[in-house]
């Protein structure tokens, strides 16, 4: 039965080929438009570590010395907080960190050619507590020493990608010895430095213990923040200076309650002393509910999204009609099949294979236009560029939203074919 | 022309009429709420900045070599490449600065007059007020007016490492926020002595133009580290001249550098509202579809209503109505149908532009873009049923006498 439908539904395809390629392009850029912006809003607000999000968690605190802060908590934290955390034994994995820069070449190479790094000056849990995916060697084991871990792209840069543990890299005029490079590693958005609009960054090119960084005096590219008034980083362990990021990954409800009474006693340790003069504000929260309180999603896109769901509707609209002026003019065959014994439902039946035929010619068309669209759209926002990635279940959306728009929009046409007469067809 | 008449053919054909005024409206909708964003997005760039922004050049770069660590060393490069850009053909004036304006972000600091440190709970944007670091060029390069006491000068520049206070030069808008009306000159501020005011410039476009509060330091040979941009002013007619030869200037003197980018502050502007810009043009994109898309729903209505009335147009015909009478017959039909769409689209662009409101920020729609979508609907709908209509004035009036 489905093959003669088949059947049916290409001979009706070949008897108006024009309207019907009219409906499967109105329904495919439809979905395909929604799709693309789909695309991009799913990768803003995606999951970018599934495994744990969980159980890691960034910290907040409210240890501004003043009075008058700018926000409360403070997403950054000081020196001397921001040890009292990694110190802590509660957590499977912690990490303090912030954002530098740095200039990078191969300390034995001839050439001068320095390619400009992002640093990561981090405490050694980072690379547990991110699963930063190893290609050789390990993460550094103390925050201090002339080690760094490099990323897969610097690496592919200075030394072609081959292992380069044991090589030593001049950075700033310093010389630092490679102990780990890292695979090619995307976390969309970026979890663990996702402010500043830095969200949809790409992971460090260099891993450097926090410590040796600040006595380098490697400077800070990120919101710092503070009440006291400093030249260099490495005088900024014993003042108020607010800089630092901290992760901490505790596996339970009974720990993070732990963690949480933890950093409470801290703090009320800090009141107690005349040293915390806001409230006591220590706010722990997962990856999602980080990124979701950071708002990450580009408001633009939103805003086109709503657009495109519209423009969708109207391609609906559009399919519909057509369709209608379609069984229309097919109602003489409608009439003729109805009075020689097919019944109301098998009629339906051959409407209905007509319109799924129809959805995923329109389902495989939007996929390429939605790639399109995506194209497009870096090219009227440049800022997209690494956020728009078709994934699988997205193609499967699309399809699935061809399905759905076609066979919507034959619905009210089929219903009307059907109560076509059978005898006034065939006067 | 009989309306009710009119009225009675649409309501025969109510689920096709009643599609095409919903696709009507939210085809208005969106033509009126994107020409809103494209005319929000022109009126962006085009806004004044205080700024000869056409001849002002910019060169960000930062070393590369471990070298410039020693900060005598970072100075006397920075020195001399001032000294070679100073001497290229076309060049009015050289500075070096940690920040430029037009930007959201950058290096801020808090400020209050010494009298009165509460001021800057009350006015918030007093906690982040820009702050640059210069050397006295600058009044020149960003073409600055003097609007009381004097600009920076090399005098102002302290001994390195000096607790010193230094003197400031302020904006103008900043200068009201802490005085009002009186002057400003020889207050003392928590950042130094005020010597001079100097007029608004666009410093942070995302706020008020009253609150573009700014303050000036003679401190970037100290604290050279932060200098990241070398302003250039560049005679009229020049600028290409000049753009092509600075990279290879500052690299002459010195090779071991990064240069990220050289642009005009005119480029910088416009970068600025790149994405605004973007979201307008992508807006354009799907109004230009959905034309599209509702001609091709004008086009086949029309064309499935003739055929379904082939019959009485022919009973016309022959009772005597002129090709022309159908023709208009036909068309009015069609505008009766868009005139109703514009009306319900009218409705439909307030609630969405009420819905962007949610996402981003859009001026409100008024009376001249609700006319233009509205010809533009009835242009382009007139196009779309022309064919069909032009070919029903054509049905020979014989028609009437067939049966079926």
């Amino acid at each position: 039965m489905f093959s003669y439908n088949l059947k049916l539904a290409v001979h009706s395809f070949k008897r108006a080929p024009s309207l019907y390629f009219l409906v499967v392009l109105t329904l495919s850029i439809g979905v395909g438009l929604l799709c693309a912006n789909l695309a991009l809003v799913s990768s803003m607000a995606g999951d970018p570590i599934p495994e744990k999000s969980d159980q890691l968690f960034h910290v907040s605190m409210n240890t501004w010395p003043t009075d008058q802060p700018d926000v409360e908590p403070f997403h950054i934290l000081r020196y001397r907080d921001a040890m009292k955390i990694v110190e802590s034994e509660l957590p499977k994995n912690s990490a303090a960190f912030y954002a530098s820069g740095v200039y990078a070449r191969d300390a034995q190479s001839k050439s001068l050619k320095r390619f400009d790094s992002s640093v990561r000056a981090t405490t050694p849990g980072f690379f547990a507590l991110t699963n930063a995916p190893f290609a050789y060697g390990t993460g550094f084991a103390k925050s201090s020493g002339m080690e760094v871990v490099i990323g897969d792209e610097l690496n592919k840069n200075i030394f072609a990608g081959k292992n380069s543990v044991g090589k030593t890299l001049e950075l700033d005029g310093e010389l630092l010895t490679i102990v780990g490079v890292l695979k090619p590693w995307t976390l969309r958005p970026l979890f663990y430095h996702a402010t500043e609009g830095r969200a949809f960054n790409l992971t460090d090119d260099i891993y450097a213990p926090l410590e040796t960084a600040i006595d380098l005096g490697w400077s800070i590219h990120a919101k710092s923040s503070s009440t006291d008034r400093y030249k260099s980083v490495s005088s900024t362990r014993d003042l108020n200076v607010f800089y630092l990021q901290a992760w901490v990954e505790l596996e339970n409800k009974t720990k993070q309650q732990a963690f949480q009474s933890y950093l409470d006693n801290y703090t009320q340790i800090l009141k107690d002393a005349g040293d915390h003069p806001l409230d006591i504000l220590n706010e722990l929260r997962d990856v999602n509910d980080w990124l979701l309180q950071l708002k990450l999603v580009d408001q633009k896109i939103l805003a086109f999204t709503l657009a495109s769901i519209l423009f969708l509707c109207v391609c609906i609209f559009n399919a519909s009609s057509l369709l209608l002026s379609r069984f229309h003019s097919a109602k003489f065959e409608v009439g003729l099949r109805r009075a020689i014994g097919a019944s109301n439902k098998q009629m339906l039946m051959q409407g209905i294979t007509e319109s799924v035929v129809l959805g995923v010619i329109a389902g495989i068309i939007s996929l390429l236009l939605s790639w399109l669209f995506l194209k497009l759209s870096i090219n009227f926002l440049p800022g997209l560029a690494d956020i728009a990635v078709l994934e699988p279940r997205l193609l499967i959306l699309g399809v699935l939203l061809a399905l759905v728009t076609s066979v919507s929009s034959a619905l009210y046409p089929l219903y009307r074919a059907n109560r076509y007469t059978i005898s006034a067809e065939l006067k | 022309m009989n309306i009710k008449a009119l009225f009675k053919s649409l309501l025969l054909r109510k689920f096709t009429t009643g599609l095409l005024i919903l696709q009507l409206a939210i085809t208005l909708g969106l033509l009126v709420n994107s020409a809103i964003l494209a005319f929000d997005a022109k009126e962006k760039v085009l806004q004044s900045t205080g700024l000869d922004i056409e001849n002002i050049l910019v060169v960000s770069t930062h070393p590369t070599s471990g070298n410039y660590r020693d900060l005598d060393y970072f100075r006397s490069i920075s020195s001399e490449d001032m000294v070679k850009l100073r001497q290229l053909p076309g060049v009015n004036s050289v500075s070096v600065i940690n920040q430029l304006p037009i930007s959201a972000r950058g290096n801020h600091s808090n400020v209050y007059d010494l009298d009165n440190p509460e001021q800057e709970n009350i006015d918030r944007y007093l906690k982040n007020v820009k702050d640059f670091h210069i050397e006295e060029h600058l009044i020149d390069t960003l073409g600055l007016t003097l609007l009381e006491g004097r600009f920076l000068n090399s005098g102002d520049q302290l001994d390195f490492g000096s607790k010193e206070k230094h003197n400031i030069v302020i904006t103008e808008s900043l200068k009201r926020a802490l005085y009002g009306d009186q002057s400003a000159l020889g207050q003392e501020t928590n950042n130094g002595f005020i010597v001079g005011v100097i007029n608004d410039i666009m410093l942070n476009p995302t706020i008020p133009s009253d609150k573009q509060y700014g303050i000036f330091s003679n401190t970037v040979m100290e604290y050279i580290f932060v200098a990241r941009y070398y302003v250039i002013n560049v005679e009229p007619g020049q600028m290409v001249n000049v753009r092509n030869k600075v990279s290879d200037t500052i690299l002459a003197v010195q090779a071991e550098r990064d240069i990220f980018e050289v642009f005009t502050m005119a480029e910088r502007l416009k970068r600025f509202y790149r994405d605004d810009q973007g979201l307008a043009d992508l807006f354009m994109l799907l109004c230009g579809l959905m034309l599209f898309v509702t001609a091709i729903s004008s086009y086949a209505y029309s064309q499935f209503h003739i055929s379904r009335q082939k019959k009485f147009i022919g009973i016309r015909r022959a009772l005597g109505a002129r090709k022309k009478d159908i023709l208009l017959y036909v068309l009015t039909e069609n505008w009766l149908v868009y005139g109703i769409g514009c009306i319900l689209g009218i409705l439909v662009s307030f609630g969405f532009n009420i819905l962007l409101s949610q996402h981003i920020v859009l001026s409100k729609p008024d009376t001249l873009l609700f006319l233009l979508a509205i010809g533009i609907i009835f242009i382009s709908g007139t196009l779309a049923t022309w064919l069909p209509a032009n070919s029903t004035s054509n049905i020979a009036p014989v028609v009437a006498t067939k049966t079926v």
